[in-house]
């Protein structure tokens, strides 16, 4: 394992992104974006195909230029001092970007060398990549020849030889079972624990609620941000509460409603700013006003009702 | 400021890049097919078209005006030199002059109507030599040896009749191309050594954008010098085995006699190779695609034929094509490698081509190290 970095001296935001603009020709595919990562998080990076998320990365690993505002990764910024920072990036394009017509360990091998291991350190480390990693037994294999799920492994150690502090990974888990796609998450985690910061792009939904921090985009710009919950919130105005009950009640009137979103005969869907303080609020008032709960409880409610909710506003 | 630790190496990662491109040329049908294959089948094909029988003497025909004894025994002369393949003997100019012109031989030779009786007489005679002048090279070797021939008869004569002197008198014809494989093989070794270089190293930065590998491959700490300098240093070592290969092919299968000596013609083939593999980078760093890339490759490629003074020679151009064919690299080195090759002299004394080659090669790496971009479009 590679000494990592000395920590301490690292600034507070692992990504800041300021105005960040690309246009292709008239066509703005981020627009005037703004973004703060922070060390050590798992931010996700969510929206529909052609959001620009692909675009936003690309500007962050500075493969391509912004055509306003500025990235910087660890306070250094990626468009002037890209040499210095590409130390600290450990990145996993979208689409499968390493040598087919080289083997596993090659291409592991060969990124750690253009990295600047060498000797027993390189050595030690591919053969720790391709264990950690389920490689092994695949070594001599073309990657070329390797199955979807394999190549993502194969991505991801090969953007992890040299012990980056960040970890951009754009749609890592496309084209992977779920038995792989939790073990995925899983590396995640442990890659977080070790203090990495990991920003990461995911169709997946389920995915999304492991994510420390989400920014969801669309048409180039950031609609919502926040912690999976608040996104939720934010979505609905609140949290989502059901109640069922027998008498007469104006479910609106109750403490803490925000709004009614169903009205069933008797079962109500509301929205309450916040559901753990508002229950037993709306509890004990239902009951001096003479109704009878008869179900009181806080709904859940995915991401995903959240993010298309998000998009309806901001079409 | 975030500081790595010891470990990780600093400086030039030339020799990595030099290995994996190594490794995907081994692996590529293409490169066997274009470095192996190719360079022996044109040379096979040049061969047989440009060889084939009497290799080593040049095709002539003669022009006997004289009919006498004399002339018989002159024609003996030059069989037996076996320099010349007498094609046919005729008894008009005419002939002469017409298989000349057709192309069918390099040369006629014409022995005029008093040969036998002024050399029996003990007067002065000459012979006349009419050669095809659009290749200059085999000109030179076919009057020499028309001289060599003729001294040799003249010797003779002389203690036999007392003859005065024998003068080869050479009036020039263009003729069609007809050439001994010798002199083809400078006009081989420019193609194979333009064509199968640039195409092959053309491709090599744009199919990884292409595939997408470079967005990959630009997250490492490699600079545009070391990818520059990299895929140099591979193809080099791939397509040097090209050169050397077509030699072979044309020694051994043509019985081909080239003066020169082999490290002088490696030494002005390298030259030559590192400026194709320059231009073709410079094509692959301007390319979008593989398909351009290739293109761009044939289209130069035809340009230099044209220009280099393999198809037409140089000199009979117009001044604007001399112009053109001055910035062509191909044209240094086909001078360069038919005055090592077949008149044997050595590198040092082409060096003025091979300097402005290597201003060439120069020219087109610093273009292509200024317009490398690290990006993915
Ligand atoms: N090089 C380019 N030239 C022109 N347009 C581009 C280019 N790259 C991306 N775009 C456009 O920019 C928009 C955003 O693309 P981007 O790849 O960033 O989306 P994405 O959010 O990653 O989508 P997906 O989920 O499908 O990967 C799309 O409309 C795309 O067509
Ligand atoms: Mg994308």
């Amino acid at each position: 394992m590679l000494e990592a970095q000395r920590l301490e001296e690292q600034p507070e935001l692992a990504v800041e992104a300021r105005n960040l603009t690309k246009r292709f020709g008239k066509f703005i595919a981020v627009d005037h974006i703004n973004l703060e990562i922070r060390r050590g998080e798992n931010f996700g990076l969510l929206g529909p195909n052609g959001a620009g998320k692909t675009t936003t990365i690309r500007m962050i690993t500075g493969v391509i230029k912004p055509s306003e505002g500025y990235v910087k990764v660890f306070g250094i910024d990626v468009a002037r001092e890209r040499k210095k920072v590409l130390k600290y990036i450990g990145y996993m394009p979208q689409k499968f970007s390493l040598y087919e017509d080289l083997t596993v360990e090659e291409n592991i091998r060969l990124y750690g060398r253009l990295q600047g291991l060498t000797g027993s350190l390189l050595k030690e480390r591919v053969k720790e990549l391709l264990e950690r990693f389920y490689l092994w037994e695949f070594r001599r294999r073309l990657a070329g020849k390797l199955s979807g799920g394999m190549k993502q492994r194969l991505a991801l150690a090969t953007a992890l030889v040299h012990d980056p502090a960040l970890l951009i990974l754009d749609e890592p888990t496309a084209g992977v079972d779920p038995p792989l796609r939790r073990k995925f998450w899983e590396h995640f985690r442990e890659l977080n624990r070790e203090g990495k910061t990991i920003l990461v792009t995911t169709h997946y939904m389920d995915e999304a609620e492991n994510c420390d921090r989400l920014a969801l985009m669309n048409r180039g710009r950031i609609i919502a941000e926040g912690t999976p919950r608040e996104i939720k919130r934010k979505a609905l105005g609140g949290d989502l509460v059901e109640i069922v009950f027998e008498g007469d009640l104006d479910p609106a009137a109750l403490p803490g409603v925000k709004s009614v979103l169903e009205d069933s005969s008797e079962r109500y869907l509301l929205v309450v700013e916040d559901a753990g303080r508002d229950l037993p609020r709306i509890v004990k008032r239902a009951e001096e006003l003479g109704a009878k709960i008869l179900v009181a409880s806080p709904v859940h409610v995915s991401l995903e009702e959240a993010f298309i909710r998000f998009m309806g506003e901001s079409e | 400021m975030i500081e790595l630790e010891e470990g990780i190496r600093k400086g030039l990662r030339i020799i990595p890049i030099v290995d994996k491109e190594i490794r995907q040329l081994v692996r590529d049908p293409k490169t066997i097919l274009m470095v192996l294959l190719m360079p022996i089948t044109v040379t096979i094909l040049f061969g047989y078209g440009y060889g084939g029988k009497g290799a080593g003497k040049y095709p002539i025909t003669v022009v006997d005006l004289d009919g006498g004894d004399g002339a018989f025994k002159f024609i003996q002369e030059l069989r037996n030199s076996k320099m010349f393949e007498i094609k046919a003997i005729y008894k008009s100019k005419g002939q002469g002059f017409s298989s000349v012109y057709s192309g069918k031989v390099y040369a006629s030779l014409i022995i005029p109507e008093t040969f036998t009786e002024d050399l029996m007489r003990g007067r002065p005679t000459r012979v006349e030599l009419y050669y095809d002048a659009s290749n200059p090279t085999v000109a030179q070797m076919i009057m020499q040896a028309v001289g060599v021939v003729t001294q040799q008869f003249q010797e003779w004569a002389a203690s036999q009749f007392g003859t005065f002197a024998i003068t080869p008198m050479f009036y020039t014809v263009y003729g069609p191309k007809i050439k001994k494989i010798e002199s083809f093989i400078p006009t081989l070794m420019a193609m194979i050594l333009q064509m199968v270089p640039t195409s092959l190293i053309s491709v090599s930065i744009c199919r990884e954008r292409e595939k997408g590998t470079f967005e990959q491959f630009i997250m490492t700490p490699v600079s545009v010098f070391d990818i520059i300098f990299g895929k140099l240093t591979a193809y080099f070592f791939a397509t040097i085995s090209d050169a050397i290969l077509s030699l072979f092919t044309a020694i051994l299968l043509f019985d081909v006699k080239l003066k020169g000596t082999f490290l002088d013609m490696t030494i002005v083939s390298t030259v030559f190779l590192l400026n194709s593999l320059s231009l073709g980078l410079l094509i692959s760093v301007f390319s979008r695609n593989q398909l351009q890339a290739y293109q761009a490759s044939i289209f130069s490629f035809i340009i230099f034929m044209l220009f280099s003074g393999v198809l037409i020679p140089v000199d009979v151009l117009s001044s604007e094509a001399k112009l053109i064919a001055s910035f062509v690299p191909m044209y240094y080195f086909v001078t360069a490698f038919r005055n090592v090759s077949l008149k044997g002299w050595s590198y040092l004394m082409v060096l003025d081509q091979l300097t402005v080659i290597s201003m060439f090669t120069f020219a087109f790496l610093a273009l292509s190290l200024r317009f490398l971009r690290m990006e993915v479009t």
